[in-house]
């Protein structure tokens, strides 16, 4: 039997379409690469020819092989009886995780790196391409090598999922965090890599690089074996979900921000470099907010309110010291540039002067922040306050959250203070001005230390004095650990928090001098550029008259 | 749209300090369209520290540079468009090839699809790379390595070009194979600024000089207009009629001349002064009997005004 199709027409007809529809498809794959970052195609190219990759792929895939025939060819008949795939996937999981979490992410290192060292660095930061494209682009190029290695490895891990013992959803889900766990390397190590500038520091960065990425490789090994032995039971329990979105939640955010901390790095000195970085921790703040919204859902006992809230403070604590050292140390003057974007209308002056580059705005911005998360947390303490205490009682929490807050308050006030009074001798760079906060608190935790040690009556007891004040760490301790009158709470809670005002009111001067910057209106020559980069739209005809009329 | 009235580059009162040293101390100078401006300065003078100031890789301490108008501090990205930099140094990379390495500068400064594609033919072609097309880039030599760099700066046929150095360690073949270059390119409207050591190269193909040390700007302008402004000591040569040695006896007797040199026929010496006083020294020596059969008094080369301006200091 014969069909229209088996005629010479028929078959001319469907060689036309088909060559059409490969042409079409080439023409997009063309267009698909021609809009692709420049970097990602450059760095694709030179990674397919480097030795480097190729030699890693090829152990890779070597290391696969030997393994697969060494453990069937232990197994031997076993392995039609026996489930051997969950020990098969975690081989195939430590050899994936050589090139996945040392090899991608330290290339993704190197590359700006050597950028520095070939001398093309300079030829790459005065073309066209943004600072966010410099790092997406080689990002993009980690993420173009993760997939080869993956690649090699897939039919692997087929194989390990037809040896039994091992369900797909637990591989996916490994196979996922695997891949994050990489990109996020890479994405810190491209951060390490924006901030060594000097061959010293670039190998400084490089040696503490290579050990940290030793150390996730190395923890990757029990966290896997883990996961295969109780994946099953893990991934249908929703609490593991709900955990599993957290860390996705704190890991998305992080990367959004390292990224972006990454992206400024090697932005040109007269971009506003801060404001896209408030705008993520304000992000991270609001996802810490949410996660503290979902906990009463799904914990509604008081008790483990109380310690999530208090928990949740001391992290956010953490979390807007170490922002806040970055922040206060910003330089105090804006470039005629950030000026031209500044907010005009008076809301926007009040709400959103906080996010403008500088110390005072920083530290407000921190405080602010600080001070959301530790009155949502006094909220949580405060829900249902009177049941049981168990195993932190609301005082302590309530204690906990507001001397937490003041020390916060205090050390970057008087840090903030510290910088802005030694730049009027010396110039005082944003990883000096990070230094002399961390020397601050050092000082504060060590000096009290030495004190108590040195000194017999002090020594001799081990109840809190009040020579620890200055040190957050004893203090908060010692008031979790022993109660509110171990640490004369009473007595605290008046003088750290006064303190706190204290310090906050110092600093209000110098914030007050960052207000008074004005929008600055656009260079004629710039408007002119901005007009035929930009045309503005013709306006169109608002009623049928006007159409009319034109015609 | 370029607009001619309006210089394409701007140095305005560029200072540019680290720590103590003053790298550039005020300098201030303009270069137009089709114009190809020299920038001449012993080693350390701060030419390539003010020529990272407009390429936007260095901020100055006080003062500004314009590029097309647009100031290097505040608009770097708009400069970066219309400015081509070519650095005293090679920027390669391992494993691409010219076109490769020229495909790449081009997606960098946003050219797409067809205009990257004539884009790279019209620089390969221009330079004279296109029957290196596919060789890696660090197997060339180093003439074609300046010329890759050079299409790499006018890939995106900027306005305006940097050019740092770009004749040292070529052969005199590709120096001046450079020069021709550098010519059309101002011919094409372009303002070119470059800076050189091999001052006979600068002084055929440049329009205007600047003359720069220990930060300093020493003299700006025309080779012509530095040399009748500079008071320099001019080689002065005279043929005489008859005995040469009244002449000889009649300069001794002068102070603005020095270094008499006998040479047969002919008198050589070093005159301090000017093209006017120069005449009238012709028409004293006339004047007092001497009879001249030949006068010449050699044209300073860019040599000359460098050596009589600059010092010689370093910091």
């Amino acid at each position: 039997m014969t069909t229209a199709l088996d005629s010479p027409a028929g078959q001319s007809t469907v060689q036309e379409s088909l060559s059409g529809i490969w042409q079409r498809l080439q023409g997009w794959l063309l267009e698909i690469v021609d809009r692709a970052n420049p970097i990602l195609v450059k760095e694709t190219r030179q990674a397919l020819k480097s030795r480097q990759f190729v030699v890693t792929f090829l152990v890779t895939l070597l290391a696969c092989w030997v393994a697969s025939f060494a453990v069937v060819g232990i197994a031997g008949m076993d392995v039609f009886y026996v489930a051997s795939g969950d020990r098969m996937l975690f081989v195939y999981c430590a050899i994936l995780a050589f090139p996945l979490m040392i090899i991608v992410p330290y290339t993704a290192f190197r590359s700006l790196a050597s950028e520095q060292e070939d001398n093309t660095y300079d030829l790459l930061s005065i073309t066209s391409l943004t600072s966010r494209q410099i790092v997406t682009g080689k990002l993009g190029s980690a993420v173009v090598q993760m997939l080869v290695y993956l690649s090699a490895v897939s039919p692997c891990i087929a194989f390990s999922f037809l040896l039994r013992g091992v369900e797909i959803l637990t591989v996916a889900v490994l196979l996922g965090s695997y891949v994050l766990m990489s990109l996020g390397l890479s994405m810190l190590a491209l951060l390490a890599g924006t901030l060594a500038r000097v061959r010293y520091t670039q190998t400084l960065m490089s040696v503490l690089l290579v050990i940290g990425l030793a150390m996730v490789f190395f923890t990757s090994f029990p966290t896997t074996e883990d996961f295969i032995r109780d994946g099953y039971t893990m991934i249908r329990d929703g609490e593991f979900w709900l955990a599993y979105a957290a860390v996705l939640t704190f890991y998305v955010t992080t990367f959004l921000l390292v990224h972006a901390a990454a992206s400024a790095q090697i932005a040109f000195p007269s971009e506003n470099r801060s404001t896209p970085l408030r705008r993520l921790m304000i992000l991270q703040q609001a996802c810490f907010l949410g996660w503290m919204a979902v906990i009463p859902i799904f914990e509604p006992d008081p008790n483990v309110l109380r310690i999530v809230a208090a928990l949740v403070t001391f992290f956010a604590g953490i979390y807007w010291y170490t922002m806040g050292t970055i922040l206060t140390s910003e330089w105090p003057h804006l470039t005629r540039r950030v000026q031209r974007s500044l907010p005009q209308s008076t809301a926007g002056r009040v709400l959103l002067t906080w996010f403008n580059p500088g110390p005072g705005t920083g530290y407000m911005f921190a405080i602010a922040n600080l001070t959301t998360i530790a009155l949502t947390g006094l909220v949580l303490v405060a829900w249902n306050g009177s049941v049981a205490p168990a195993p932190i009682n609301p005082e302590q929490a309530a204690y906990f959250i507001i001397l937490g807050w003041s020390y916060v308050v205090i050390f970057l006030g008087v840090g903030r203070l510290l910088i802005s009074l030694l730049r009027r001798l010396l110039f005082v760079s944003i990883a000096a001005g990070f230094l002399l906060h961390a020397i601050l608190l050092l000082m504060a935790c060590g000096i009290p230390q030495i004190v108590f040690l040195m000194s017999s009556s002090l020594s001799a007891g081990s109840a809190y004095s009040f020579i620890q004040i200055t040190n957050p760490v004893w203090t908060l301790y010692t008031l979790l650990d022993t109660g509110v009158f171990s640490v004369e709470g009473q007595v605290l809670i008046l003088i750290l928090p006064a303190t706190a005002v204290v310090v906050l009111l110092l600093n209000l001067r110098s914030v007050a001098a960052e207000l008074h910057y004005q929008r600055r209106s656009l260079p004629v020559r710039v408007a002119e550029d901005e007009a035929q980069l930009h045309p503005a739209a013709v306006p169109g005809p608002t009623n049928p008259w006007d159409a009319a009329g034109e015609k | 749209m370029i607009d001619t009235r309006r210089p394409l580059i701007e140095l305005r009162r560029l200072h540019r300090y680290f720590g103590e040293t003053r790298a550039v101390d005020d300098i201030s100078f303009e270069v137009y369209a089709g114009e190809v401006f020299g920038y001449i300065g012993p080693n350390g003078a701060g030419k390539t520290t003010s020529m990272r100031i407009l390429a936007t890789l260095d901020e100055p301490t006080y003062g500004d540079a314009f590029v097309d108008g647009f100031s290097v501090v505040d608009d770097p990205d708009r400069v970066r468009r219309r400015l081509g930099f070519m650095p005293d140094y090679f920027g390669t990379y391992e494993n691409v090839n010219v076109v490769e390495y020229l495909d790449f500068f081009a997606r960098a400064y946003g050219l797409r699809g067809k205009e990257r594609l004539r884009s790279i033919d019209y620089v390969m072609e221009f330079t004279g790379l296109d029957v290196l097309a596919n060789k890696p880039v660090t197997g060339l030599s180093k003439g074609m390595k300046q010329r890759l760099c050079l299409g790499r700066t006018m890939i995106h046929d900027p306005a305006v070009l940097i050019l740092d150095e770009p004749a040292a360690g070529l052969d005199p073949r590709a120096r001046i194979e450079l020069r021709e270059m550098i010519a059309q390119l101002a011919q094409k409207g372009k303002a070119v600024l470059i800076s050189s050591h091999i001052l006979t190269e600068l002084a055929e193909v440049c329009d205007k000089v600047a003359i720069i040390e220990t930060g300093r700007l020493l003299a700006v302008g025309r080779v012509d207009e530095i040399s009748a402004r500079s008071e320099t000591i001019s080689r002065v040569r005279l043929r005489t009629l008859g005995e040469n040695r009244p002449l000889v006896n009649w300069l001794a007797g002068r102070s603005d001349v020095a270094d008499i040199v006998i040479d047969g026929k002919l008198v050589m010496f070093t005159h301090d002064g000017g093209p006017e006083q120069q005449a009238l020294l012709l028409k004293e020596i006339v004047e007092s009997g001497i009879a001249i059969m030949e006068y010449t008094s050699k044209t300073k080369s860019l040599e000359d005004v460098f050596l009589h301006v600059t010092e010689g200091r370093v910091q």
